[in-house]
């Protein structure tokens, strides 16, 4: 990030709070250094200082003001578990003791069988799924950087280098700025078939001391993130495995995005979205003809 | 007092710091007066229902947001086929908003007040999309990512949207800029 078009770029991204760490600094050294920007970027935050200012845009009426306060503070509010979650809670304490529970009233007996009715569960999960092997079913490193990348760029914080919906653009500008081939399908384009999804654009990301390709997509306004990397660089591991098509798809959740990791042909991918079950959905960025269906389905959570 | 009572009433008092807000807000999504009072009135209800699910910490304002939006969504989803538009009324502002700067210098505060009555001219006559964007951003301060998770849409759509609504915020204030010199004064 050092060119003046740069900086006009995330303009607003700064101005709004939206740049972190070395990229806000680095912007701000720009700053320091361009007068034609720190005049632009001045210019910006008066015309934004000016928007601010005309809050409120709408002052409510006494009227209402009046009768919402009535609202809220007339309100006998109690906040009450409905009688069948009570009668469950209740259940649930009979089970557990062998002998008839001694009377303990109200909030106590909701906040006691609450607390054991939803750390039960967990405690059973992490026993029969973490049991013995919990370092090997980790998150691999590669996947949890997959996350992280894919929710700075949701959140704005991580702007595409490239923007294009072009496949084989993206391709082409990573050819001189990774050790590996990116070769992004087209497979719309082949198949003919209604597009599902849209190519956002591309960027680097650092991994290891070194780049690896991020490449943003977006499915029905949800945003799904494609990072490669050489299988040097990372080797999926942990989560839940699935083998399909001879070969070895680790998912993992993590920060609730839905993150499947493999390797192919030299190459280790991280897919991460927020789709529906495991986020298979999110393959079609590469599968999207209709043999590729099974495929998809393959991955379902059984 | 008990204690329900009590966060009841804590929660009633923080929740009414937020009304002119809420009321602005309400304006941007109704267009209509005696609507948007409704609308406050209903997302005050639902809040004082379901304060008790509302998480510690968890941002308020941004909670009473998403509770009118969902609100007019589902009014307008029971009772119209879409939002209507209609134009708005000349109502005056509460006056009270101006006696700070009143009591500072008369000059600027008559600036002031037309450099709102502008800016606010403007953001209401921004295409509805853009209208909302802005209020949500520029007028209330939230984040691409409490936008994004109020209107259901990515961050990078809040940003490219948001974009294109300050470009049309700005082609309609090219007088802005003498009102600002005249500030500087």
């Amino acid at each position: 990030m050092n060119g003046c078009d740069d900086i006009r770029a995330r303009l607003y991204l700064y101005l709004d709070n939206e740049l972190q760490g070395s990229e806000r600094s680095t912007f701000e050294m720009h700053l320091h250094n361009c007068r034609a920007c720190r005049l632009l970027v001045e210019n910006e935050q008066l015309f934004l200082d000016a928007i601010r200012r005309s809050q409120p845009l709408r002052a409510a009426s006494p009227e209402l003001r009046a009768r919402v306060e009535q609202l809220v503070t007339d309100r006998q509010v109690i906040v009450r578990a409905p009688p069948r979650l009570k009668r469950r809670i209740r259940e649930s304490l009979w089970q557990l003791s062998s002998k008839r529970p001694r009377t303990i009233s109200g909030w106590q007996t909701v906040a006691v069988a609450a607390m054991a009715i939803l750390i039960l569960p967990v405690v059973i999960w992490r026993i029969t799924r973490y049991g013995d092997d919990s370092r090997l079913r980790r998150p691999s490193n590669f996947a949890v950087m997959a996350a992280d990348t894919h929710l700075r760029h949701a959140r704005g914080q991580l702007p595409l280098e490239v923007v294009s919906d072009t496949p084989w653009q993206i391709s082409h500008w990573f050819a001189d700025k990774v050790k590996f081939s990116v070769k992004l399908p087209n497979y719309q384009e082949s198949s003919g078939q209604e597009k599902l999804y849209e190519l956002e654009g591309a960027r680097l990301v650092g991994y290891k001391d070194d780049y690896a390709a991020y490449v943003a997509y977006e499915m029905r306004n949800r945003p799904i993130s494609l990072v490669i990397t050489s299988d040097a660089a990372a080797q999926p591991s942990g989560g839940e495995e699935i083998k399909a098509r001879g070969l070895i798809f680790h998912y993992d959740m993590i920060h609730g995005l839905k993150v499947i990791t493999w390797s192919d042909r030299g190459l280790t991918y991280a897919l991460v979205s927020d789709l529906d079950e495991r986020g298979q959905q999110s393959c079609v960025v590469c599968h999207q003809g209709t043999k590729d269906q099974d495929f998809i389905e393959s991955l379902k959570p059984r | 007092m008990g204690e329900a009572d009590n966060c009841s009433k804590i929660f009633g008092q923080a929740a009414l710091e937020h009304i002119d807000a809420l009321y602005g807000y309400a304006m941007t999504l109704t267009r209509d007066q005696t609507e948007a009072e409704d609308l406050v009135q209903e997302t005050y209800l639902r809040a004082v229902r379901a304060f008790g699910q509302l998480v510690p910490n968890s941002n308020l304002k941004s909670w009473l947001f998403v509770i009118m939006r969902n609100a007019w969504l589902n009014q307008i989803r029971h009772t119209r086929s879409g939002p209507r538009f209609v134009e708005l009324g000349s109502d005056e502002e509460n006056p009270a908003h101006w006696a700070e700067d009143f009591a500072n210098n008369p000059h600027i505060l008559y600036l002031r007040k037309l450099e709102r009555e502008e800016i606010r001219e403007a953001v209401e006559s921004l295409p509805a999309l853009h209208r909302e964007i802005v209020v949500l951003r520029d007028i209330e301060g939230f984040s691409y990512q409490e936008i994004a998770s109020m209107l259901g849409c990515p961050a990078g759509t809040v940003m490219s949207r948001l974009g294109r609504a300050r470009g049309k915020l700005r082609g309609m204030l090219a007088g802005w800029q003498t009102t600002k010199a005249a500030r500087a004064v």
